[in-house]
């Protein structure tokens, strides 16, 4: 079980207002489920036309409750959400016309070719048919599916068919593309490659990108800013750089054989920032800000305990996340 | 603390109008879909059609020769053959409905949600393929019986009643379909129920025999299914001018006013079970 060494709270701050008009403007977003439990509680953030944000957090945190809000597959309880200002509600159709979305399960009708399933998408949101077939070739071409159009999608492999879905999504050239855990349930390999397939959308298409995922790296990696969700709410957002610069530029992990209390005080003793260790069981992890490793486990060692399994390393999103929520991103 | 920071703006683009596309091209391509899913093969599309042939072919006439006929005017191979439309079009629309289950169950289903199209369009979309299909399994056990030695009245206005009633039918059940389909969650659960759905009111509606012939009570129940009607519109229509099946249910000596009330029950029970419909599948899609 987790702990929150450090009790203060962590506001989630808004972006500045852009210049331009907001690509999606979410505003004390709600959702109650009939069962009466609260998936989001009156979450608000703005993305910026081209940004790429995150939602980062664990299942159950609320995440794909908000993405379904904003793609209208949930109705809000609260609040309201605009998609290059159509709200989602009162304007559903227009709200769908400017956006796709790539689901976390895999959703493409497996029983027709690749081709099918990328015209289907172009004909429902509109494209015009002259377009279309260039539009699909220039997809195929560039997420590397070109030579698999023809075959059913019963025979795509895992990544394969993940990135039909992607290339679908941009059929309609979406002015906010949702990416709902794009790479869960893939394997190390087929995720390195949609990775790299996503970041070349940012390149090469000018979209706005929201992603969910509980995955660090993913939004380290992707996003221009991160919202951190726990609980359904958003406890912390934005750029993952400002993120990680509140634990400074390392910390000491370590397992502690007795008892984190006295540790914790030993280190807060000795001047180390123990107000902002992280514990875990029995493992604490503290931003080591201008001490050095040698001073946390000299600090320790003269509190009578031992340590074992110590390493330094850069913070990461999930002790950042850590210290925010008391969960670990990977365990929860 | 976390700190607000510049929102990076990597290209702005000029607004465009969303992209929608128009209804009927949408409800083409949606019927397309379930076209290309539901009969991408030869043997999806004859399959379907064993049963109404099997019965047209070999069960129709012997019926007529063990039981001797109707002893009536009216041809039992022909008043068979219609009767099976009764039992052919549930079985459509409910297998049909397992598709709805099929899509939520893969998450295809999802990606037509996202659509900039109205959500009922799914339903039409799919009850344009249903139509098609029982229409051809109509056209098929009918042209059949024929064959093998019906014999049909076939008239201008018997057609129109004859095709009326069929196309409100098919309606109907494929509403009933959507409703179970939306309501039930497992294809297990859904294919247990169909037997109830497609096949127990086939036997108390007149399909192999009138529903007079029925004990009182059971009669009485037969009035109640909108099968029965829509069965004594399919006969009226193509099989017994007379209208002896509707004179069986209102007991009118007036055959066109007993038909006209049973296309109304009929029509009044799918406008009910589509408006169902509706809401229920409206329900289930969102949360």
């Amino acid at each position: 079980m987790a702990t929150r060494a450090n009790a203060r709270s962590f506001p989630a701050a808004l972006p500045r207002q852009p210049d331009a008009a907001p690509a999606v403007e979410v505003s004390g977003l709600s959702k109650t489920y009939a069962s009466g439990v609260e998936a989001v509680r009156g979450i608000d953030f703005r993305v910026a036309p081209g940004e790429v944000f995150g939602l980062l957090g664990p299942n159950g945190a609320g995440k794909s409750t908000t993405i379904g809000m904003l793609t209208t597959a949930i109705l809000p309880t609260r609040g309201t959400a605009r998609l290059v200002g159509f709200d989602v509600v009162e304007q559903p159709l227009r709200a769908r016309g400017v956006s796709s979305v790539v689901f976390q399960e895999a959703v493409v009708d497996r029983g027709l070719t690749g081709r099918a399933n990328l015209e289907l998408h172009g004909h429902l949101w509109g494209v015009s048919a002259s377009g279309l077939a260039s539009r699909i070739a220039q997809l195929a071409g560039a997420l590397g599916i070109a030579e698999l159009l023809d075959r059913t999608v019963d025979g795509y492999s895992g990544g394969q068919r993940r990135r039909l879905e992607i290339a679908r999504a941009l059929v309609s050239e979406p002015r906010v593309l949702f990416l709902d855990e794009p790479t869960v349930g893939l394997d190390p390999r087929i995720r390195v490659e949609l990775l790299d397939a996503i970041a070349g959308l940012r390149e090469r298409v000018e979209m706005t990108i929201v992603l969910t995922t509980h995955y660090l790296d993913e939004a380290e990696r992707l996003c221009d800013r991160v919202a951190i969700v726990h609980l359904g709410e958003i406890v912390a957002l934005d750029t993952p750089r400002a993120l990680l610069s509140g634990l400074g530029e390392e910390v000491l992990a370590l397992r502690v054989h007795g008892d984190t209390a006295v540790a914790l005080a030993a280190l807060g003793a000795h001047g180390i920032s123990a107000a902002e260790a992280l514990v875990v069981g029995q493992t604490l992890t503290v931003p080591l800000h201008d001490s050095s490793p040698a001073d946390a486990i000299a600090a320790i060692d003269r509190a009578g305990l031992a340590a074992s399994a110590i390493s330094t390393r850069a913070p990461t999103l999930d002790d950042v996340y850590l210290r925010l929520t008391g969960a670990e991103l990977a365990a929860a | 603390m976390a700190t607000a920071t510049a929102t990076p703006a990597l290209g702005l683009r000029v607004v465009r109008a969303p992209r929608r596309a128009p209804m009927l091209r949408a409800l083409r391509t949606l019927a397309a879909r379930r076209g290309a899913l539901t009969a991408h093969n030869p043997r999806q599309i004859a399959v379907p059609m064993l049963t109404p042939i099997l019965f047209a072919l070999v069960i129709a006439p012997a019926l007529k020769t063990a039981l001797g006929g109707l002893h009536s005017q009216i041809d039992y191979t022909a008043f068979v053959a219609v009767g099976t439309v009764g039992l052919l079009v549930p079985l459509a629309t409910t297998f049909a409905g397992l598709s709805v289950i099929v899509d939520r169950d893969s998450g295809a289903q999802r990606e037509l949600l996202a659509a900039p199209v109205r959500r009922s369009l799914l339903l039409l979309g799919n009850l344009l393929v249903v139509v098609g299909l029982c229409s051809v399994q109509v056209v098929v056990v009918i042209a059949a019986a024929a064959l093998r030695g019906a014999h049909f009245h076939i008239s201008a206005a018997g057609v129109g009643w004859f095709a009326a009633a069929t196309l409100l039918f098919v309606i109907l059940m494929y509403a009933v379909a959507e409703t179970l389909a939306a309501r039930i969650r497992t294809a297990e659960e859904y294919i247990g129920a169909t037997p109830a759905i497609a096949i127990l009111p086939w036997f108390f509606a007149g399909a192999l025999f009138p529903i007079s012939v029925l004990p009182g009570a059971l009669t009485w129940v037969a009035r109640f299914l909108p099968l029965t009607h829509a069965m004594a519109l399919l006969r009226y229509g193509f099989v017994d001018p007379t209208g002896a099946g509707l004179h069986d249910i209102w007991g009118l000596s007036s055959t066109t006013a007993s038909a006209w009330l049973s296309l109304a029950v009929v029509v009044a029970a799918t406008c009910a079970l589509g408006a169902l419909a509706l809401r229920a599948f409206k329900r289930s899609v969102v949360a």
